[in-house]
């Protein structure tokens, strides 16, 4: 077994590797987020000013959520895993994983997880500079469950979120370009996904037919479960549907992977 | 004059692949218009639950933020391709296609493409600004539509100036993935009524950098009328941008080595 996931280890710390190369860029995209933060700052707090709470929250637990949003985004969110599983596939360089015992999925799973630790971490400096701005602002709950059911909340939405890229690179299989299509999911999941503003200040009706959809869970759930804004019996229901999509996304991976390869011509040595 | 025709043959060669690509132009419009939309849904969302934002109502909100759109559909239309591949050319060496062409080389790698999807969402983006301005019972006469197009013009030299700015970087640090980003960010700023900043924030985004004043300016034209003094401000905040634009884009090109840079 520790045979078996032995080249996985290799395949995350080469990724490793490989991302440090580019530290200053996520450096540089840790700063450029602290400037989003900024303009959230100032847009929520001035919609804050003719009113104590919206949504029933006040100005500090809704600058909480958006501050838990960028962090999460940092340490589990897909940025480029489809442009580069879709350029393996579309230079001929996934020909290499199908002639040597190796799955790409959990290759690309590793390298991802290498990606999202390096940035991850990363953000933390900028945001640590910015603590003494921020802390006032900070308000957490205080109830153990959450964090207790908050972590496994992260990891699944990793997964979905890789899920969902790791489709998407597929597609080229079938499509000679994907970059449409993703920036077409990002602008659906900037609002599905609880970026733009809190899924909760959603119309009632809006807001629970979102919990279906797999775009709540790539962010919002661990946000709000994070940051109070949803209680104990949705948390558990949520994280059944949650662990539902994994499921389901992972089945529909597979299904595309093979379905893909039966299309994949490999020319060349 | 030639740089007119060049451009314009640029502009005939895109519009051709544009109609071979027609799938891909209508996913790319679509892109747009979803991006587009985000942004009025979220507005919308916010004065659900609250009355004003730093006094601007709804609508208010809507034709900022819709002048905002607009500018930067027209940078998408006009330079964004060529801008981002900009990027990625100094890093693979494709760069030297460039070097190698008679004329400015700014001109060249940053004019090459133009994107139509760009200029179908600037007439959706236009429709909201009519769309705000008709429901807060405006009537801009003609001298203020034309100095309205005037500012948007403005605006468009400042993100496009921002834009190589961004860009340039990668003259530096190879991978500009990322730096781009910094566009993205501050044009975040222009989607915000300038009455919202404080003392800080003010200084470094309304005085300082050029993100609040490329919509907020041309807005408040249609708002509340002619102000020469943000007028002359925002004219010279485009000149300034640009020319330091200009500038960091030569310093980086000097550092370019080709395919081993």
């Amino acid at each position: 077994m520790f045979y078996f996931l032995n080249k996985y280890r290799h395949a995350f710390l080469v990724g490793l590797q490989g991302n440090l190369v580019y530290r200053w860029n996520f450096a540089a995209r840790g700063l450029f987020s602290l400037f989003h933060l900024t303009a959230i700052f100032i847009l929520w707090g001035a919609a804050f000013q003719g009113t104590p709470t919206i949504g029933g929250f006040g100005l500090g637990a809704t600058m909480t959520y958006f501050i838990a949003l960028l962090v999460l985004q940092f340490f589990i969110s897909a940025f480029n895993e489809d442009y580069q599983i879709s350029e393996d596939i579309r230079n001929g360089l996934i020909n290499q994983f199908l002639l040597k015992p190796i799955n790409y999925f959990g290759y690309r799973l590793s390298v991802f997880a290498a990606a999202r630790l390096v940035s991850g971490a990363l953000v933390l400096i900028p945001l640590a500079v910015a603590l003494p701005f921020l802390h006032s602002y900070l308000t957490w709950p205080h109830e153990g469950w959450r964090l207790a059911l908050g972590f496994p909340a992260v990891v699944l939405s990793a997964l979905v979120q890789f899920s969902i890229a790791y489709c998407f690179g597929l597609l080229t299989f079938w499509l000679l370009e994907i970059q449409g299509f993703v920036i077409l999911s990002m602008a659906v999941e900037a609002v599905l996904g609880g970026q733009m503003f809190p899924l909760d200040l959603l119309p009632a009706p809006v807001f629970h037919a979102v919990k279906y959809l797999p775009f709540y869970y790539q962010m919002y759930f661990p946000a709000a479960i994070f940051t109070g804004r949803i209680d104990l019996a949705d948390t558990e229901s949520g994280l059944c549907l949650e662990l539902a999509w994994v499921l389901g996304l992972l089945a529909l991976t597979e299904l595309l992977w093979r379905r893909g390869l039966r299309r994949h011509t490999a020319v060349g040595g | 004059m030639n740089y007119a025709r060049i451009w314009l043959a640029s502009a005939r060669y895109s519009i051709t692949r544009t109609l071979m690509f027609r799938g891909d132009f209508a996913v790319w419009s679509l892109v747009e218009l979803f991006w587009m939309t985000t942004n009025l849904v979220t507005i919308t969302v916010i004065y659900d639950h609250t009355s004003g934002i730093a006094n601007w109502s709804k609508y208010e909100m809507i034709l900022l933020v819709g002048t905002a759109m607009l500018i930067q559909r027209f940078l998408m239309g006009f330079f964004w391709s060529s801008i981002f591949e900009m990027g990625r050319n100094v890093r693979s060496g494709n760069f030297d296609f460039f070097l190698a062409q008679p004329g400015n080389v700014m001109f060249m790698a940053t004019t090459r493409k133009i994107d139509p999807d760009g200029f179908v969402n600037s007439l959706v983006a236009l429709a909201v600004v009519v769309y705000a301005a008709h429901r807060l019972h405006l009537h801009p006469g003609v001298g203020d539509c034309l100095l309205y197009a005037l500012m948007v013009g403005c605006g468009l030299v400042i993100h496009y100036s921002v834009l190589v700015l961004s860009v340039s970087m990668v003259f530096w640090i190879t991978n500009a993935q990322g730096v781009e980003g910094g566009y993205f960010t501050l044009t975040e700023f222009s989607r915000l009524p300038k009455q919202a900043f404080g003392l800080v924030t003010g200084l470094i985004f309304v005085w300082g950098l050029p993100a609040v004043v490329v919509s907020n300016v041309p807005a408040s034209l249609l708002l509340h009328g002619f102000e020469p003094r943000w007028a002359v401000w925002l004219a010279a905040v485009a000149a300034g941008w640009f020319a330091l634009a200009v500038f960091v884009f030569h310093r980086g090109l000097r550092r370019y080595t080709s395919a081993s840079s």
